[in-house]
């Protein structure tokens, strides 16, 4: 009985009307937000104004149709497409390589992203010291707006979206999201589950060992997005075989993996920093949660979800587990309307659609924002080349 | 409605209205938080707070607080030196310098400074103090034992004698 | 330079236990990586988490016991030809790796839901013929060289008398397990197949970084091929 596609008749769309309004706020935030960081650029005032007629084109399918996930993708994969496109454009520019030099790191300018964060905890908390080779403040270069600006944006968002950073704010896991949907069917299907603890247990070695060896230890040793952003230039064999790590890493969770699982393998299995931000859907007010009463169970939701979030356990449960990421995949692919939107709290499946409505304009509020401004940033780096 | 159902949604709408707030107050809020924490990068990558500053002909160089590793950190004690201006220093570079302050010369420092800024550099230190160690031809294998140019000053760090 | 005089007891003492506090989180942090995984991968409760911090404590202070008594005989520890010295340690390393890969391989047999075992997980022959992996870890954790070990042995080399660098040592090994105590709260963990296999793969993940570090002391290089 659980393995019988029961589809419902297709759910009948939303009114143009109506979805246009439920998507205005989300234009006039766009206006704001573009128009706030307006540039007397060319090429930056037609990305500005792409991206953002994108993101909101993106916004309406999402009222028209009720669906999250397929719209959500269209973004996220952009946005992971199109930020080494600009970081490395950047970088280059800046300092003629993607290897960082060590003049740089004792210069205080190595950009600093949201994934060593876990690891510094412990560090500055005994020791009040930081082990990144960035500055606090901006300081020139590559360094940004600084590691505070990067550390407070973070915190802000997550106090915002909590693990829903893994699906409107990462600009790593759109390229493996792009992978997972490009087979039309998965060529490895059976996934022990307990490789769904690998990001566990790589943010619990990663931890000890920053605190042991005073080093960003996942930055130097694991990270497969190196890749598409940059590395410590090799000074020895021993730095060529870290680059060589990442390469392996990425070649294999980033790209092979997801081709053939259609899993983001590397958020699931690896990535201490969702780890790390799962604690924060404890936090969160919304969540997705499993009808028991409507559901049959066909388990498709637990085939959909691109993390390995929704197991036998967690359905008769009626919930997810702590790895979701609202990415909308399992509410979609549901075919009675059993997994929902939910705020904490209230009764499941009583009007889930106002859960999602609310979870959404956050989260794409803060889409727009930080993952739109990215977007932008590559497009008019594509767009200098032309204009 | 039930009470927790009422306090659900009011989460949900001042979660909803401090996304509003992200851009204009909490990011801000948050990053001068962070930045007012009092922390400070490893001193192994900053090369630790300068203590002195020596004046010489045309240039000056500056003398930073000896760095120790941390906990099980793979380098060694250093201590880091800088000379600045770049365009105030001579071809050949070689200068006795009294790194603790006592009077007297510890180590001798000689360097060329290339024309080109992006061209390799290498320095000599040879120890009159032997809290000091040597460096023969070394350029940036690590960093507490290294000779780099960044900006306007080439920064050479001298690894300590280990204890 | 320190003197050699002889010193008596109360100021031997005052000084290893203040050289062992100052070097506790030194030791938590080079332990924590083998202690933390592993003592997740055991069973639940209070009482075994106690016996196993006291298996892997007391052959840690094994271990530091036979390195006093070298260090002593030899004079100081650092003046063993490097070559020699690397050569120990990077074995001792890879010992470690391997054991913590057998660990992990015998965690798996223990009871891995919400249930507290009665006995620590053994490696070797199951059962009773089993060594506590514990122990062994302990012992190995114990004869390796981390700094404040280094701080240590200098100073033992320079006293008058074999009881004396044991007594030292004795005591500041008391100074630094002092920091260890937290780690009983480990025992409140609840156990199940998350926590266990999250310890598990931990496990091996730091076998491989052992792994690495032994090979590198081996061709007398630190981790990041610097020459020792």
């Amino acid at each position: 009985m659980a393995t019988q596609d029961k589809r419902l008749p297709p759910q009948p769309l939303r009114s143009v009307g109506r979805s246009l309004l439920l998507t205005l706020p989300i234009a006039v935030w766009s206006l704001l937000m573009f128009g706030h960081f307006w540039q007397p650029d060319r090429s930056a005032q037609i990305a500005s104004v792409t991206t953002a007629v994108f993101m909101i084109a993106l916004f309406f399918m999402m009222m028209r149709t009720s669906r999250t996930y397929r719209w959500r993708r269209w973004f996220f994969v952009a946005l992971g497409l199109l930020f080494p496109v600009g970081f490395i454009h950047q970088v280059i520019a800046m300092r003629g390589t993607m290897g960082i030099p060590i003049e740089e790191m004792i210069a205080g300018r190595t950009p600093f992203c949201y994934i060593p964060i876990p690891m510094l905890i412990l560090p500055a908390a005994l020791m009040k010291t930081v082990v990144f080779p960035g500055s606090i403040r901006p300081h020139g270069g590559m360094s940004g707006g600084g590691m505070a600006a990067m550390a407070g944006i973070w915190l802000a968002m997550t106090l915002v979206i909590g693990k829903g950073w893994c699906s409107y704010a990462c600009f790593f896991g759109g390229i493996e999201e792009g992978m997972a949907s490009v087979p039309p069917k998965a060529k490895v299907r059976k996934i022990d589950p307990r490789w769904r603890y690998g990001p566990w247990a790589v943010l619990l070695v990663m931890v000890l060992m920053s605190l042991a060896l005073f080093e960003p230890a996942y930055c130097m040793w694991l990270c497969p997005f190196k890749a598409v952003s940059e590395y410590v230039a090799a000074r020895n064999t021993v730095g060529t075989v870290q680059n060589g790590i990442f390469v392996l890493l990425f070649a294999t969770l980033v790209i092979a993996l997801p081709l053939l699982t259609k899993k983001r393998t590397q958020c699931a299995f690896f990535c201490p920093f969702g780890a790390f931000q799962s604690i924060f859907n404890k936090t969160s007010i919304f969540d997705v949660k499993i009808d028991r009463s409507r559901c049959t169970p066909c388990v498709l939701c637990q085939k959909s979800c691109p993390t390995l979030s929704l197991t036998d356990e967690s359905i008769v449960k009626g919930e997810t587990l702590m790895s979701c990421m609202k990415c909308g995949a399992c509410v979609d692919a549901c075919p009675k309307d059993a997994a929902v939107w939910h705020i904490k709290g209230t009764e499941v499946a009583v009007k889930p659609e106002r859960a999602r409505l609310m979870f959404l304009y956050a989260a794409w509020a803060m889409a727009i924002m930080f993952g739109g401004s990215i977007i932008a940033e590559g497009l008019q780096t594509i767009l200098h080349v032309f204009i | 409605m039930t009470t927790r159902a009422k306090l659900g949604y009011t989460a949900a709408g001042l979660t909803v209205f401090a996304t509003l707030l992200v851009p204009f107050v909490l990011y801000g809020a948050f990053t001068k938080g962070f930045a007012g924490l009092g922390l400070h990068v490893d001193e192994m990558y900053s090369g630790g707070p300068k203590v002195r500053t020596i004046q010489a002909a045309g240039y000056s160089i500056d003398i930073h607080r000896p760095v120790s590793p941390h906990m099980l950190q793979h380098e060694k004690p250093f201590v880091q030196l800088d000379w600045r201006p770049v365009g105030a220093l001579p071809p050949h570079v070689s200068d006795l310098v009294d790194v603790d302050g006592d009077g007297q010369p510890d180590i001798r420092v000689s360097f060329d400074v290339p024309k080109d800024p992006k061209a390799p550099l290498r320095v000599n230190v040879e120890p009159l103090n032997p809290r000091y160690q040597a460096m023969r031809n070394v350029g940036k294998p690590q960093f507490s034992e290294l000779i780099v140019r960044v900006d306007d000053a080439i920064l050479v760090r001298v690894p300590l004698a280990q204890q | 330079m320190l003197n050699s005089s002889p010193m008596g007891p109360t100021s031997l003492f005052g000084e290893a236990m203040a050289l062992g506090l100052a070097s506790g989180p030194a030791c938590v942090a080079s332990c924590g990586p083998v202690l933390v995984p592993s003592s997740l991968a055991e069973g639940a409760g209070l009482r075994l988490n106690v016996r196993y911090l006291s298996a892997f404590l007391g052959m840690r202070f094994l271990g530091y016991l036979v390195f006093a008594a070298l260090a002593w005989e030899v004079g100081t520890l650092l003046s063993v030809a490097p070559t020699a010295r690397s050569l120990v340690f990077g074995t001792v390393h890879i010992l470690l790796a391997g054991v913590l890969l057998w660990y992990a391989y015998a965690a798996g047999r223990i009871c891995t839901h919400a249930c507290a075992g009665s006995e620590l997980v053994t490696i070797g022959p199951s059962g009773k013929r089993g060594v506590p992996g514990a122990a062994v870890l302990g012992f190995l954790t114990g004869v390796s060289l981390c700094p404040p070990f280094v701080a240590a042995a200098v100073r033992v080399a320079e006293l008058g008398s074999l009881a004396a660098a044991l007594f030292f040592f004795t005591v500041f090994f008391v100074g630094t397990s002092v920091w260890f105590v937290p780690f009983v709260g480990l025992g409140y963990v609840r156990r199940n197949e998350a926590v266990t296999t999250v310890a598990r793969m931990a496990m091996v993940l730091v076998a491989f970084y052992y792994a690495y570090l032994g090979l590198m002391m081996l061709v007398g290089r630190s981790a990041y091929g610097y020459p020792r």
